[in-house]
């Protein structure tokens, strides 16, 4: 508050309320539209968390419905008597740290081959390019897989077989699916999401290269030095917020990609959610599924921030 | 994390947000002065969409128009439609059901999802609209009947949460075969399992006589990821034909016969055709609605396959038949088999009872009155008949016998479903106002196919039929919820048993069978063990 001296109309220490909401109504009105999305959207279904402790009707509200069994956590003990259930969480997790540990560095290697790039033009091509399979659905990038990988009729087996190999079970044996799960969606987001490390590798200051270059720096110096040290603030922010998202996961990406014979692999807690809570009407008890989840993001976002904290990188707030 | 969430919470906020009048709408013919409502009504009703090559739009066409028009003449009531893909029909009406925005009149082949929500208040309580309105459901009364208004009928409270369509005819599955491969070979048509899996390799081994370069693409037998469908006759041929009524209840939820004693052994069976090479290698990777397989059938790689009836028959001209012999050759033809005995010696067909679709009025539905008299026209003989066969020389000929035969047709006069089936909710199957003609006219109700190949799977269809019996025995609580979620590890067990190593069948099936019990399944089983001995005390085969 720098501007409390300029200010006359002081009260003991502290501009009034008035004074203040004069100065900055505007900016308070610019905020309110967001908010007001907030609270609609984010926190008054907060309110319908509650289904989880009770048991669930149609035709009741949220508030008359009667508590659920076991003082009102019948519906999370029974989901973790769920076999199913239990097997869609170790799904959740492996996949999503199997995506972080080659998703989450592949577009920051990519932004820096990039950024290494003498020619402009060609740098450009490629960057769109990479960009492309951000817009496709799920949906088509899985036909295209289907295309692709299908054990006979895919193009890539088509060919393997007329070189003389065994098919490779792309998407029909559980070990090569998770790799084909994997690979597709890092293929699919590195190029996008490399544009903010792009972005804050341009803002780091040009000089820094030039008084590197003079003092003698390569190329690979200059990358780990500057480069990388430059954007070592994103890196964090985006790795504490992708930790925060580890049992979250998208829903059209697995349940596009599944099939009967890796669904062992395959389930994951979106897909179970919608499999037993939206087809099989199963309200509560995936209401409690979504709330355990959601609990232990927070729980991920808060450990990663803390840590972040301690190690002297700025957190997320 | 936070969208998931959010998703979620706002299904249910949706759902949650059909805080419906549940008081009974007060329903009497005395609304009605010459059998017509004095003010305009309106109401909704749920259509299939088939999203079909070349079809018209199934909420505004030629078909709809004839039945607005007719609505709106007898009864003063307006008619809008409501269409719900055909493939994912369940969780779209579970979708819109839970959004308070069901059509007024809705139909769905899965009645589990109508007892769960009737179980919360959101479905309307049939029987007094039947039963107190039996002078104003002429039509509706003579068609279905006691048999199938009151099917679902509960034997305690009474109530009926919906009623059932009527099947015309019960055909179900038939096995098809390309004659053309058979005459090739010099073979017969197989008429036992050991001669269709000899069948099965002479395809495989004579793949390069058969389809020359494309030899690599021969698929001896067929089938998709729904096994329990596609190889049912087959598997059910493991069943003992003469199970009691009892024991093929108990384990009956799954209408895929999953749990049916016997049906492992036809699995096993499927598995060792899948190991031999003889078997179709990708099938589980398409999921339903996917036309991978049909193409390949047109194509002309598929030596044999098991499916509806009259599968590669229908759908005129983009029939897989038509398109057969487009691609390879005229004398290119499915035909019937029946090659599947039993422990008898019979080719037993498990066919369910006279019921399809069932019908339901969701709590949402404020005119119960011109939905029943809905149900009542649509039910008519001649109206049935409008739609089914349309007009004279546009979809259909007159033969000189008086059977009719079905022309393919064009443009809006196209029909999305055969016989239009599903504008004729209570009624599937050709069923025309005279019944010798009905006979007759089967044969040729499919455009540019020989009716003497139609009459031939009618023929197979109906042999040694074992047909269901209505347990009525109330509510079971088991099943509630957990159709969907059985559904599909059944699926999944029988997609990973037919793909196993030889060695590994047992393990595979009997760990996915335990997972599936486990699951909901044996509970399901014990309780209608217990639930039939109180109905029906110890007696194992029913009148």
């Amino acid at each position: 508050m720098s501007d409390k001296k300029k200010n006359p109309k002081k009260v003991g220490n502290k501009i009034s309320f008035k004074a203040y909401m004069k100065r900055y109504w505007q900016l308070y009105a610019l905020l309110a539209l967001p908010l007001l999305y907030l609270l609609i959207f984010k926190y008054i279904p907060m309110i319908y968390m509650q289904i989880a402790f009770k048991k669930y009707s149609i035709v009741q509200s949220v508030w008359e419905m009667p508590l659920a069994k076991n003082h009102g956590f019948e519906y999370f003990i029974k989901a973790f008597q769920n076999r199913d259930f239990i097997n869609a969480l170790r799904n959740t997790l492996t996949l999503n740290l199997l995506d972080l540990i080659f998703g989450f560095p592949a577009p920051i290697i990519f932004a820096l081959i990039l950024n290494e790039l003498a020619f402009k033009r060609f740098k450009r091509v490629v960057q769109t390019i990479a960009y492309m399979p951000h817009f496709l659905s799920w949906v088509i990038i899985y036909g295209l897989a289907l295309q692709l990988f299908a054990p006979t009729t895919g193009l890539v087996n088509m060919v393997i077989t007329k070189l003389g190999f065994e098919t490779v079970p792309f998407l029909n044996e559980p070990g090569h699916w998770i790799a084909t799960y994997i690979s597709l969606g890092v293929w699919q987001n590195f190029g996008w999401n490399s544009i903010i490390y792009l972005a804050a590798i341009a803002g780091i200051n040009p000089e820094l290269y030039e008084a590197a270059s003079v003092d003698g720096a390569g190329r690979f110096k200059k990358i780990w030095h500057i480069t990388l040290t430059g954007i070592r603030p994103t890196i964090v922010v985006l790795l504490i917020m992708n930790l925060g998202n580890i049992l979250g996961s998208g829903f059209d990406r697995p349940f596009a990609m599944q099939n009967n014979l890796v669904m062992n692999v395959a389930e994951v807690i979106s897909t179970f959610v919608y499999k037993n809570g939206i087809k099989g009407l199963q309200f509560s008890l995936t209401t409690a599924v979504g709330f355990f989840q959601s609990v232990i993001c927070l729980f991920f976002l808060l450990a990663a921030n803390w840590i972040s904290r301690k190690l002297g990188e700025r957190g997320i707030w | 994390m936070r969208s998931s969430f959010s998703k979620k919470a706002m299904a249910v906020l949706l759902a949650a947000g059909m805080t419906l009048p549940m008081m009974a709408v007060n329903v009497s013919a005395d609304e009605l002065t010459d059998g017509k409502f004095a003010e305009t009504k309106h109401i909704t009703v749920e259509v299939y969409d088939r999203g079909n090559d070349g079809g018209s739009d199934p909420t505004n066409n030629k078909y709809t128009k004839y039945i607005q028009d007719q609505m709106l003449e007898r009864y003063n009531v307006e008619v809008e439609f409501v269409a719900v893909p055909r493939w994912t029909e369940v969780e779209q009406i579970n979708n819109l059901l839970a959004a308070g925005d069901a059509p007024d009149i809705c139909v769905t082949y899965d009645y589990p999802t109508i007892q769960t929500y009737a179980n919360m208040g959101g479905v309307l309580d049939l029987s007094s609209y039947v039963d107190d309105n039996k002078d104003i459901l002429p039509n509706l009364w003579d068609w279905l009947g006691e048999t199938n208004l009151y099917w679902d009928k509960d034997p305690e409270s009474g109530t009926i949460w919906a009623i059932e369509a009527k099947l015309a005819t019960s055909n179900r599955i038939n096995t098809f075969v390309r004659k053309d491969w058979l005459d090739k070979l010099g073979l017969a048509e197989p008429t036992t399992k050991q001669e269709f899996e000899d069948m099965l390799i002479a395809f495989r081994d004579n793949a390069e006589t058969l389809l020359g370069e494309d030899a690599d693409k021969m698929v001896p037998y067929s089938v998709s990821y729904d096994v329990g469908w596609r190889a049912a006759t087959l598997l059910e041929s493991f069943i003992d034909p003469d199970i009691s009524d009892k024991d093929f209840y108990i384990y009956g939820f799954d209408d895929r016969k999953f749990t049916e004693p016997g049906v492992k052994e036809g699995v096993r069976l499927l598995n060792k055709w899948y190991n031999d090479g003889l078997m179709w290698k990708d099938f589980a990777l398409y999921g339903s609605g996917d036309t991978t397989e049909d193409d390949m059938m047109k194509a002309g790689y598929v030596g044999a396959f098991t499916h509806n009836w009259d599968y590669p028959y229908r759908n005129g001209e983009d029939s897989i038949q038509t398109n057969l012999q487009r691609m390879v050759g005229e004398d290119a033809t499915y035909v019937v088999i029946d090659p599947f005995e039993d422990s008898k010696g019979t080719h037993t067909k498990f066919v369910p009872g006279p019921i399809d679709r069932k019908i339901f009025f969701p709590a949402t539905n404020d005119e119960p009155l011109a939905s029943m008299l809905y149900l009542d026209f649509i039910s008519s003989p001649e109206v049935i008949e409008y739609l089914q066969i349309g007009d004279e020389g546009v979809t259909h000929n007159v033969l000189d016998d008086g059977a009719v035969e079905v022309i393919a047709a064009t443009g809006d006069d196209i029909q999305n479903s055969g016989f239009n089936i599903d504008y004729t909710i209570t009624c599937n199957g050709l069923k025309l106002v005279d019944e010798e003609q009905t006979l007759k006219s089967t044969a040729h109700s499919y455009a540019g196919i020989d009716p003497a190949q139609v009459e031939h799977a009618n023929e197979v269809a109906n042999t040694d039929l074992h047909v269901g019996k209505n347990v009525n025995v109330g509510t079971i609580e088991a099943e509630e919820g957990q159709g969907p979620a059985l559904s599909e590890k059944k699926d999944v067990v029988f997609d990973n048993a037919v793909i196993a190593p030889s060695e590994e069948f047992d393990s595979v099936w009997d760990a996915g069978m335990e997972d599936y019990l486990s699951s909901g399944g044996q509970a399901i089983i014990d309780e209608r063990t217990e639930k039939f001995e109180a109905t029906f005390g110890d007696v194992d085969m029913l009148p």
